[in-house]
């Protein structure tokens, strides 16, 4: 495998005072679906304008298929394909004229471009709507023509930004399924950025996880999902006495923590671990009053590495703040 | 880079004809301007007042048969303006919904951005200069009203100078006023620009009235603006004019060297303009 991206010690900072990427460091390689798993505000957003030249990174390296992004803009141009978070079709042409225009813009050959541009068509379901003037289309038919253009120049890397942003459960998966297809079939990489956790698991090759700017782990799914620690053992109880030591006595617990009231504890196995636990706790005479064992899950990963589940990142500020300057940038 | 600014130039234009309000207002607009503007200041009229001598009128407006027809021919350099003043408009809609952006990761060069805004523009400016020359005409055969009254022998060599000049003017205002919408962060500095300059750049110029009737301050600027130079150049080549403002030549070096500056000042600073931060 060689790497296609190469990121050294990235960094930007936005008027003196925000930090939104903080020295990132990582490489995507050749043919991988590579994702940024991270809440609003994050950096993923910054990170991708960065290695797709729409920003100016404020210090730090990074190459794509070996070209510079700073002295080489427009040969890294050639070789991405971006599909940015905020939609950029045209409205007021239709989704094949878009798809001519984006041609166009990549000096496709008309002959090459009228055959590939049929197939992509296909490929996302748009041919019997291709005719139709975009403003006329739901947000996952603009979505998927945002990716059928994305690779009309036959990128050798595509990049997504929060591909599958505000559409609803069916559409999503929908859209999983194209990124996959399209994938297969011209053979590329793809950088996606994600605040949905089945989205990074089920899709990516490789997870970086990210928050505020920083890389806090970067693996396989399954590796980053080990590496909780396994199985989690939830117990609550009824009774105001401290069981933290009881329970981490019991074979096979590696960890025990009382949240909101019940206990969590982490198991090598899980199974083995829950009768032992339990039976401790019966023969001190407490009441159980709820038990469940849970495989590790990517949010278990990212409470792990982040301190915070990646539904409390959500709702704390950052997503408000995040929101508010997307306006301000769409305003300028 | 020739193909991707056509291919550009060919979306503006969409946007423009498929809304047919606009085709609408492009046909309204100069009638609405050439009947009432230029028909209800018959100044002419107070020239012929007893004790005049003859021939007064002509002498203060460029030989022309009557004010309607002074006016219809820096009608057609204002008409230019007013095109070209939401030249660019667009780059500032594209920014706010991203569209922009999408031309900045493709490989096209940057000056292609603006160069298809003029384009397009430039084509409309002069589909709009044929509709109002050829009302201007037609006014000629409605009874009652007064139509453009040109000198004998205006024939093809004419009408085709008259269509470089206007086209030379629009390709100034289009760089201009597209540079300026580059410039700027939101649709309303836009248009508080426009307005600034508009107004000031249409009636400090003999587009609409001599500037031999202008004060001394007001005649030094007016005789140098390009819509001056325009109305000037194209009334020579119209009526039979005693006293034009510069020699022929003067006017084509004028706008070449206008639309030539501005329109590399807009490539140029595209760059810088249209470059991350
Ligand atoms: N143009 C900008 N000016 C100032 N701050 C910005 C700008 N763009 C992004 N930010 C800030 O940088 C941080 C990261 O933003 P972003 O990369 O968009 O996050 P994500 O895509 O992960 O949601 C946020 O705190 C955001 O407010
Ligand atoms: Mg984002």
């Amino acid at each position: 495998m060689t790497a296609i991206v190469e990121v050294e010690n990235l960094v930007k900072r936005f008027n003196e005072d925000v930090l939104a990427v903080d020295g990132v460091s990582f490489t995507v390689e050749e043919g991988e679906i590579f994702g940024f798993l991270g809440p609003n505000g994050a950096g993923k957003s910054t990170t991708i304008n960065m290695l797709t030249t729409l920003l100016r990174p404020t210090s730090g390296k990074a190459s794509i298929a070996g070209l510079d992004i700073m002295t080489q803009q427009d040969e890294v141009r050639r070789v991405i394909g971006l599909v940015p978070q905020d939609l950029t079709v045209d409205d007021e042409l239709s989704g094949r004229e878009n798809m001519y225009l984006q041609a166009d813009l990549y000096d496709v050959p008309r002959d090459e471009a009228r055959k590939s541009i049929e197939d992509l068509l296909e490929v996302v379901d748009l041919q019997d709507a291709a005719d139709r003037l975009v403003k006329t289309y739901s947000g996952g038919m603009r979505k998927r023509l945002e990716l059928a253009e994305g690779l009309i120049h036959h990128p050798r890397i595509l990049f997504l930004d929060e591909p599958t942003l505000g559409l609803d459960i069916q559409t999503r998966a929908a859209i999983w399924d194209y990124i996959k297809d399209l994938k297969a079939k011209h053979n590329i990489t793809v950088f996606l950025t994600t605040h949905y956790l089945e989205e990074a698991d089920g899709l990516c090759d490789r997870i970086g996880i990210i928050d505020h700017g920083k890389i806090v782990a970067l693996d396989t799914p399954a590796t980053l999902k080990r590496s909780v620690g396994g199985d989690v053992l939830t117990i609550g109880v009824r009774s105001e006495e401290d069981l933290t030591d009881l329970i981490s006595s019991r074979p096979g617990i590696i960890s025990v923590r009382k949240e909101d009231g019940v206990y969590r504890a982490k198991a090598v196995h899980g199974e083995a671990a829950t009768p032992e636990v339990l039976k401790a706790i019966w023969e001190k005479g407490i009441a159980v009053t709820s038990v469940e064992l849970s495989r590790p899950t990517l949010d278990q990963a990212f409470l792990e590495y982040t301190g915070r589940s990646l539904r409390d990142a959500e709702q704390s500020g950052s997503f408000d703040k995040a929101a508010a300057a997307r306006a301000m940038r769409r305003r300028r | 880079m020739l193909w991707q600014t056509l291919a550009l130039t060919k979306r503006e234009l969409k946007h423009w004809y498929r809304v047919k309000v606009q085709i609408f207002m492009t046909i309204i607009q100069p009638v609405v301007w050439l009947g009432l503007f230029g028909q209800a200041f018959n100044i002419g009229q107070l020239f012929n007042a007893p004790g005049m001598p003859p021939g007064l009128f002509q002498q203060a407006f460029s030989g022309a048969p009557n004010y309607f027809s002074f006016m219809a021919i820096g009608m057609l350099a204002v008409n230019v303006l007013f095109t070209c003043m939401f030249s660019g408009m667009s780059i500032v809609w594209d920014r706010r919904f991203g569209f922009l952006n999408k031309l900045k990761v493709s490989p096209i060069p940057r000056g292609v951005i603006p160069v298809s805004r003029i384009f397009s523009t430039v084509i409309r400016a002069m589909i709009q200069v044929v509709i109002v020359f050829a009302i201007a005409i037609a006014f000629n055969y409605v009874p009652g009203l007064t139509g453009l009254g040109l000198k004998e022998g205006f024939g093809i060599v004419e009408v085709l100078g008259s269509f470089a000049m206007l086209f030379l003017l629009a390709v100034g205002f289009a760089s201009l006023f597209t540079t300026i919408a580059l410039a700027v962060e939101n649709q309303e500095t836009l248009f508080g620009v426009i307005n600034l300059i508009n107004l000031p750049l249409m009636f400090a110029s003999a587009a609409l009235f001599p500037t031999a009737l202008m004060p001394d301050w007001l005649k030094g600027v007016a005789e140098y603006n390009p819509l001056t130079l325009a109305a000037d150049g194209l009334r020579q080549l119209a009526f039979v004019d005693a006293a034009p403002i510069h020699s022929m030549w003067f006017n084509i070096i004028g706008l070449l060297l206008f639309s030539g500056a501005l329109i590399s000042l807009s490539v140029l600073t595209s760059r810088r303009l249209l470059s991350n931060r």
